[in-house]
């Protein structure tokens, strides 16, 4: 059914109407709704076109080889530093995002809540809170809802309107996932707690949709490709419309090195290496950046010029500032009866009743709460973990350890807000160079003091679910001395009115450079609760939508 | 939560402290490409790759003590050894080095506490005390990691023989499932909840 294949070939030297870097949550859903309407799209991704049948159960290859997310060995390695006035230290992938068609959207765990009313006006209703860049959307949840809802119904999700839900115009195209055993012990435990567990949203389809079948459960969706393409990623479902219209070159194993600009200080070309190794110029009439909050970045500054000293598209000051995470909790319980939260989708139920936290706290925050198996429910990793109730980590102790845990278990895990910081950045790291002699990503990251907060609130809030769950034994975590990574790159080149302290205008529109899209994880004001890529997907619709305007009124 | 107390910090960190501690991981080159060889060994007999026939039985040894075989089997069923081979013989030189130093002072204390020339000829009593003296170690680190993900990776790659890791810990790689998966949903749908 699904075209893979690009059936046309542009020249790099006559300028196409958009050239897209990056084929993730947000690239995807552009480079289709721009090609199926009938403009000529260049996407360059840096990574293979990996497909349903490419991926396997193979968590020692996905999660200890660099399989999707490149690290050093592959000629991508990252730094990290807590504050500026802190050493700087290699890390692994502590920005970590998957480098094939697709992003991150394919191996992600399919977690699709909205954002709500509140998101967007959250520093308006709150107040502002002084040492954070806390601020407003320039757009409501009303002007999104539109596009959540085509999100919905063309990319595919699964659901059931909750109680907490904000408004939506139609229902879910897909009834929810049946319920996981990890779930029914939350579900029952917040009921206990006078709370209002639901069934969770998620991008992974319970029925046949869109011509796509229904998730057999497998059990390995968080960190892995889905093997019968019942999760909903660009990959699977955008990416084979773009191709199948005629319009959308698809280049892959393409590494951009910078976008560049004439005289009148327009982008008019992006500069890649392809998979051999060779330098090449795509031209383009606009340029469209969806490299990922941690990426696109990087590449702005990676354009830095004589007419944009600061990087490209920087006049504020702002890229790759307010690099946002989410926060997380995990608390694990055993049962006396096998759970086997290893089988099927990571969460079928969520608690929302924590979604905006009480102002009398004296600390901002928010998040929801939901059941999953404690290490994904991957084998190596469960059993690198466990003894997690005290157990000893080797011996035939540990071994009585590894008989329990793996299947007896259910874990209650918080995700909650992040606070946009003038401190938490992506930069260029002044000495250590990747595999192209590019500057490498270097991460500085501290939680908000209301951020660990809000962690520490989740973890007590989950403990008393545990206990309300009648665990046997219980254990869990959060960073409480700060995150040092994360796979959520959000609000690095936000969207805002003011050029002053904005990179994007609300239609993704760069404030300095008005040929130049910015759309991903990087436009995003404010963290929302945890999981992001809803709304990315959501505000890659309605950026194209614009950009389909603007182009045929002549204004790119 | 007195409980929880205690162990939250060490919990989360726990896969990621495991790899961290271990000098090779994260850093081996074409796995894949020596699966292929781990099929070839196995079927020219026992031979290894990249092991010496006594440092396969110290691995051996060790991995015995790091998942015994009792009443179920262990480590040693499960081929450990034959993964561990494999991902030396794609590791780097220098990780190469540091597990023979290691293994060269494991041997040390062997000989100077009991006498003996290899830990393989220990009683299970003497290795444990042996074992446990090495637990801060990057070296430790290192085989436990190793031999945890033998028992626990795809077959292909050589240990987990005959999945005896995933039965160990009741893990079926099954491709579809469908409720009920476990007690809980199953006592769920029969109360019509």
């Amino acid at each position: 059914m699904a075209q893979q294949q690009s059936s046309v070939t542009y020249p790099t030297r006559e300028a196409v109407d958009f050239v897209i870097v990056g084929s993730g949550a947000a690239g995807g859903v552009i480079a289709k709704e721009l090609s199926v309407a009938g403009f000529s799209v260049v996407v360059l991704e840096q990574g293979p076109h990996l497909k349903a049948n490419d991926f396997k159960h193979d968590e020692w290859s996905y999660d200890y080889n660099g399989g999707l997310i490149w690290g050093s060995k592959q000629g991508h390695p990252q730094t990290f530093r807590k504050a500026a006035n802190q050493p700087t230290r290699p890390a692994e992938a502590a920005l970590g995002y998957a480098h094939n068609v697709g992003g991150s959207s394919v191996h992600f765990s399919g977690n699709f809540w909205r954002f709500r009313p509140i998101d967007f006006k959250e520093a308006s209703v709150r107040g502002s809170i002084s040492g954070t860049n806390f601020a407003d959307w320039p757009i409501t949840y009303e002007e999104l809802e539109p596009y959540y809802t085509k999100v919905d119904w063309e990319v595919g999700v699964s659901g059931l309107q909750g109680p907490w839900d904000p408004p939506r115009t139609r229902p879910y195209p897909c009834e929810p996932m049946p319920i996981k055993g990890s779930d029914v012990l939350l579900e029952r435990a917040g009921k206990k707690l006078g709370l209002n567990p639901y069934p969770a949203p998620v991008a992974i389809l319970s029925q046949p949709h869109n011509g796509r079948p229904a998730c057999i459960h497998c059990g390995f969706c968080n960190g892995f490709g889905c093997e019968v393409n019942a999760k909903s990623s660009s990959m699977a479902t955008m990416i084979p419309l773009a191709l199948a219209s005629g319009y959308c070159e698809l280049r892959t194993g393409c590494t951009v090195s910078r976008v560049s600009t004439r005289d009148d200080g327009k982008a008019d070309e992006v500069v890649y290496w392809n998979a051999e190794g060779e330098e090449h110029a795509q031209r383009a009439k606009a340029v469209v950046l969806c490299a990922n909050g941690a990426e696109t970045p990087r590449l702005l500054l990676l354009s830095a010029s004589a007419q944009h000293p600061q990087g490209l598209g920087n006049s504020s000051g702002f890229v790759g500032q307010n690099l946002m995470f989410n926060g997380y909790t995990s608390v694990v319980g055993l049962f006396p009866e096998p759970v086997n939260a290893y089988k099927s989708i990571p969460a079928t139920r969520v608690i929302h009743d924590y979604y905006e936290l009480d102002k009398t706290l004296g600390f901002y925050g928010g998040g929801g709460i939901d059941g999953r198996h404690y290490a994904r429910g991957t084998p190596l990793n469960s059993a690198l973990m466990s003894g997690m109730f005290g157990g000893p980590k080797w011996g035939a102790d540990y071994k009585r350890s590894l008989e329990q845990e793996f299947t007896h278990t259910a874990a209650f895990d918080g995700h909650t807000t992040s606070l946009p910081l003038a401190t938490n950045t992506v930069t260029l790291d002044p000495t250590l160079k990747d595999k192209w002699g590019r500057p490498a990503l270097r991460c500085t990251y501290m939680d908000h003091p209301d951020d660990l907060a809000t962690m520490k609130f989740f973890f007590d809030k989950t403990n008393e679910l545990m206990e309300a769950a009648g665990a046997i034994r219980q254990a869990g975590s959060y960073p409480e001395n700060g995150q040092e990574g994360n796979v959520h790159l959000l609000g690095t080149c936000r969207m805002g009115n003011d050029p002053a302290n904005s990179v994007v205008d609300k239609y993704h529109r760069s404030h300095d450079v008005p040929n130049l899209f910015i759309c991903d994880g990087s436009s995003l004001v404010t963290s929302g609760r945890g999981q992001p890529t809803m709304t990315i997907m959501a505000l890659a619709f309605r950026a194209a939508d614009h950009m389909i305007q603007s182009a045929r009124r002549g204004e790119i | 939560m007195t409980n929880a107390e205690l162990n939250r910090r060490a919990f989360l960190r726990a896969g990621g402290d495991a790899m961290k501690a271990s000098c090779i991981a994260l850093s081996f080159p074409a796995v894949l490409t020596a699966c292929g060889r781990a099929r070839q060994a196995h079927l020219a007999g026992d031979d290894f790759t990249s092991l010496s026939a006594d440092e396969a039985r110290e691995y051996d040894a060790i991995a015995t003590r790091i998942i015994p075989s009792d009443d179920t089997p262990g480590a040693r069923e499960a081929g450990a050894v034959y993964f561990i081979d494999n991902v030396i013989s794609d590791a780097f030189e220098r990780q190469r080095q540091a597990l023979r130093s290691g293994l060269a002072d494991l041997q040390a204390n062997t000989a100077n506490l009991y006498g003996k020339a290899q830990f393989a000829d220990l009683s299970p009593v003497q290795q444990d005390s042996l074992l446990t003296q090495s637990e801060g170690t990057e070296f430790f680190a290192t085989i436990r990691f190793l031999v945890i993900a033998a028992m626990f990776s795809l077959p292909e790659y050589g240990g987990n023989k005959n999945k005896l890791g995933w039965q160990l810990i009741g893990f079926e790689d099954r491709h579809a499932w469908a409720q009920p998966y476990g007690f809980y949903d199953s006592d769920y749908l029969e109360k019509g909840e």
